[in-house]
Formats: structure tokens, sequence, C-alpha cells
């Protein structure tokens, strides 16, 4: 009996520890369970939208590389010109701020609104768009002038200056004015006439720009029709060039190109959103090659990112000295880089550029 | 005293069943009223995403405890630019502009597409088709003004305590918000 006693203690006993180790056995695997449900936010998203095909560059198309890179010292950045006098102007926050080429701040003009987008005129004066009206400053900084708002419903979302006439182009009336150098309207570009063969400005968000070519015609970005238009100053339509697609000679998404700067020759260089990337093309639009990838952005091609709320404060922007250099804002991070031509690989030669009638 | 007893037994007993029901009754009802309480006035709040914070990790489509989510894509209207090409609407890159599966987001066509004139088109979203995968969502952010944003539709969301798409949001976007303004809106800043 006391035997049999024993072992049913010791048989007790040894029930009782594997019991135990079944139980935190149990309780590891559970745990982990709970784990692993807990972590299932960041399993893969079987919903996700899938970018990255149209993310790849081929490395043979990317004729250009980053030659330096700061701070474009601005918050909210929104549009950037770089001016015949060697400077950098930036347009955001409720200043423009002026760089010098390699990013030190060389001075900031307090505005009192949000800048939207700067021009600097032959003569020096510089030219910054609010939302809805222009602020017109000498070459140091002083106010000279507010000119008149043309409503409630402007949004202006690109400048530049010649040495007659100011051109403000109106995301929200969908228009581009042109103004006397006193502020005074002169005409309408862009805004629907059959008649005259203009299809009107599609302008789905708020990334309406306009550069002036040395050949005195005006290129317009029509980004909810993927094309780049070019007017004569009264408004008629030259010619228009780009289309939609994924491809990389195409313009992705809904409304690309959402910038866009003339280089000295003629050629055009264009700013995408969504997919970030900078691409140039001849005069006449023919695609030629990529200056920025998307892999430069890594913020702002991330997906899944938050959006503030006025539609522009993502994509890029880009401008060209008198030098030719091309300079590329991230409008997310801030970040200036201004590029250079790659060094031709090995056994081959640089990229031949058709010449254009500047 | 035996009569008085046992005439007084059956009388308390009674009057103890009775008290004993009304005493179950108000417990009960104001357990009910409690409850009721606890979902409106007392705790005031509903559940509610941030527009601004959410990811589009289509954990709202896979984790509810719904069937079908009570999240649902909602469209502001006043920030959309009613795109011919809406990437909310088609693929990025799609073969054509047409109705076509292969070209569409949504992968329960919850979508319609409204011509309004060349080269405009509406978008209005079909609430018993939509999961709130967001997919749309994510193709009207990246590219779009993110007019499409997911919101927890109070007319079918339970109110849980503890809300199983809060517990593995990615982007810690679900918030208690006041019931007498149970959604967060987006509207456009000029």
């Amino acid at each position: 009996m006391r035997h049999d006693s024993m072992m049913k203690r010791r048989g007790f006993l040894k029930a009782a520890s594997r019991g135990v180790g079944t139980l935190a056995l149990g309780t590891v695997a559970l745990s982990s369970t709970s784990k692993g449900l807990a972590d299932s936010g960041k399993a893969p998203n079987p919903f996700a939208v899938e970018l990255d095909h149209l993310r790849k560059v081929d490395p043979k198309l990317v004729l250009y590389e980053t030659a330096n890179l700061f701070p474009g010292r601005q918050t909210e950045p929104r549009r950037f010109c770089a001016a015949a006098n060697g400077l950098l102007y930036v347009a955001g926050g409720k200043a423009v701020r002026i760089l010098d080429l390699s990013g030190s701040e060389v001075r900031s003009i307090p505005c009192p609104d949000s800048v939207r987008a700067v021009a600097v005129a032959p003569d020096g004066l510089i030219y910054a768009a609010m939302s809805d009206h222009v602020e017109v400053f000498d070459a140091e900084g002083k106010p000279v002038s507010t000119w008149t708002s043309p409503g409630e419903k402007a949004w202006f979302s690109g400048l530049a200056a010649g040495k007659d006439d100011v051109y403000a182009a109106d995301a929200g009336n969908r228009v581009v004015w042109r103004y006397d150098r006193k502020g005074q309207v002169r005409n309408r570009i862009g805004v629907k006439d059959a008649a005259r063969g203009v299809p009107g400005l599609v302008v789905p968000s708020p990334y309406l720009q306009v550069a002036l070519g040395r050949d005195g015609l005006l290129r317009v970005n029509n980004s909810g029709r993927h094309q780049i238009e070019v007017y004569t100053p009264e408004g008629d339509l030259e010619f228009h060039w780009g289309k939609a697609g994924g491809s990389i000679e195409g313009f992705c998404g809904c409304c690309n190109p959402i910038g866009f700067a003339l280089l000295p020759d003629g050629r055009h260089l264009t700013c995408e959103k969504g997919v970030p990337r900078v691409k140039i093309y001849s005069a006449q639009g023919e695609f030629e090659g990529v200056v920025a990838t998307p892999d430069l952005f890594p913020e702002n091609s991330r997906p899944g990112q938050p959006r503030r709320s006025d539609g522009m404060l993502g994509g890029l922007d880009a401008t060209v000295d008198a030098a030719g250099v091309i300079y590329v804002m991230d409008l997310v991070t801030g970040e200036i880089r201004s590029m250079k031509l790659k060094a031709p690989a090995p056994g081959t030669t640089a990229p031949q550029f058709k010449k254009e009638k500047a | 005293m035996s009569t008085g007893a046992s005439s007084g037994g059956p009388v308390n007993r009674r009057h103890f069943l009775r008290q004993g029901a009304r005493t179950a009754a108000l417990a009960g009802g104001g357990v009910l009223l409690g409850l009721l309480v606890g979902r409106t006035s007392a705790r005031g709040t509903v559940w509610q995403i941030d527009p601004q914070k959410c990811v589009r990790c289509g954990n709202c489509a896979t984790s509810c405890v719904l069937k079908q989510s009570a999240v649902k894509c909602v469209h502001a209207f006043s920030m959309c630019g009613y795109c011919q090409l809406c990437t909310g609407y088609f693929e990025p890159a799609p073969n054509d502009l047409n109705t076509g599966a292969e070209n569409c987001q949504c992968p329960t066509a919850a979508i319609r597409r409204t011509y309004v004139e060349d080269p405009y088109y509406e978008y209005t979203i079909d609430e018993r088709l939509c999961i709130g995968c967001a997919k749309c969502v994510e193709g009207c952010n990246q590219f779009g003004n993110g007019s499409l944003f997911l919101q927890i539709r109070h007319d079918r969301c339970l109110n849980c305590n503890e809300c199983a798409i809060a517990k593995v949001c990615a982007g810690d976007a679900f918030r208690r918000v006041p019931v007498n303004q149970p959604y967060l809106l987006k509207a456009i800043s000029h």
C-alpha cells in the first residue's frame, strides 16, 4: 500500500509537471498567436495599389545625376525660379526665400499670405503670387504694390514675368491672366473658345503653371489633358504636345505634368506627381530622356502617406538658371537638387540633342 | 397564530415575490437604460477615422466584426477634379478609359462613373458594394486631390467598446468623436 501510495504521488507529480509544461507551452503559443494577430496591421495589404512598374526607369534613359543637394529653407514650398542674377527664389510659407546657387540664404521677403509662386522680371522686380493676388517687390525686397484680385475663385499657382507683361496662372479660374507691368489685366489665355480652337484648360488639382519662352510664346500645362500647350500672348493656341500613359514618354495619373520649365534652347523639363519624376522633351515635345527618377524622392513617392488638405503640397517643381543648370525641388521635403549631365559610359558617347531654335 | 402565520406566510411570500419581480424589473430596466446611456450621451462618443491619418492599409476591409465592413469610401465632391482619368476609379495606367474590370481599381465595382461634360466625369460610391478596402482612396491620394476617403458609417457600425479595426489600424487613425459630430470630413483649404 505504501509503495502504491508513493507511486501515486510520483505519478501525480509527473502528471502535474507535464500539465504545467503543457500550460506554459500553451501560454507561449497563445501569446505568440495574439501577437501575430495584433501585428496583422503590418501584414501585406491585399488591396495595395501597384505602382512599382511605373517607378522603375530604364537606366539607359537617365541622362542626369545629382550634382548638389541642399535644403530649400522654406516651409510648405510651392514653386521656385532661378533669376538672371544667379539667385534662386523659393515660394512657400509666408515669405519668398532668396538663395544663392549653393543653397545659402541671401534674403527673405515676408509676405502677407502664403506664397504660391514667384517670378523675377528682367529688370529685377520680384512678383510673388498669393492665393488670389500678386504682390510686387523691388530687387531688395521692399514692397512696391499690391495688385487687385480677380475674385474669390482665384487660386494662383504659377507666374512668369517678361519685359512688358506678367502672366499669372490661376488654377481656380482655369485661366492665365496677362497683366501689364502695372497690374492691369490685358487679356485672358486658355479660356475655352471653340471658334479659336482653344479646348480650355482642365485643372483637376491646383498646379497650373506658365512659362515664357525666348521665342515670346507662352507654355501652359493643361494637366487634365496631359499636355503642354503653346500660346501667343494674345491667347491663340499655336500647338500642343503630350499624352497620357504609364510609359516613360507619357504623363501618368489623372493630371500631369504639374510643373515644367524651359531650357535656354527651348527644350522642356516636366515634373510629375504620383510617380515623381522629371523628364526632358524637345521644343516640339519629343521625349529625350529622364532628368530625375522617382527613387530620388522616396518621401514624395511613399504610398499611404497622409496628405495635407490643400492638394498642392506634393510633387516636384523645376527651374533652369541662365547657364542651363537644372534645379529640382521636392515639394514634400523642401530639398533642392541641382542636376548635371551624366558622364557617358565607357565606349559610348554623350547624348546628342537635336538643336532647337531658341 | 398558526392561522395568522399560515395566512400571513403566503401573503408575505407573494409580497416578497411581487417585490422581487419589481426589483428585478427595475434592475433590468436600469441596466438597459445604463447601456443605452452608455452608448449615447454618457460616454457620448462613437468611433471614426481621421482621414488625415489614414494610410490606406486595407485593414478596414478585413478586420471589422461585421461580415461587410462598416467602413465605406465617401467622396468630398468639393475637392474632386472630376477627372476623365480618375486614378481612384481607373488603374494608374489603364489600357483604356472604359469600365472593363482590368482597367478599374475597385474590386467590387462600387464606384459609378457618370459623364458630366467634356472632359469631366462624376464618381459616386455605391455603399452596398463598398467594402472599405481603400484602393480607390490610395489611387486618388497618390495622383489626385484626395477627395475619396474612408469613414465609418454609423447606420452600420456597432460602436464596439474595443473596435477590432482600431486595434490593427496601421496609421493609428481611429479615434472616438462626439456622437453629435460623428464624421470627420475632408475639405479643401484655399
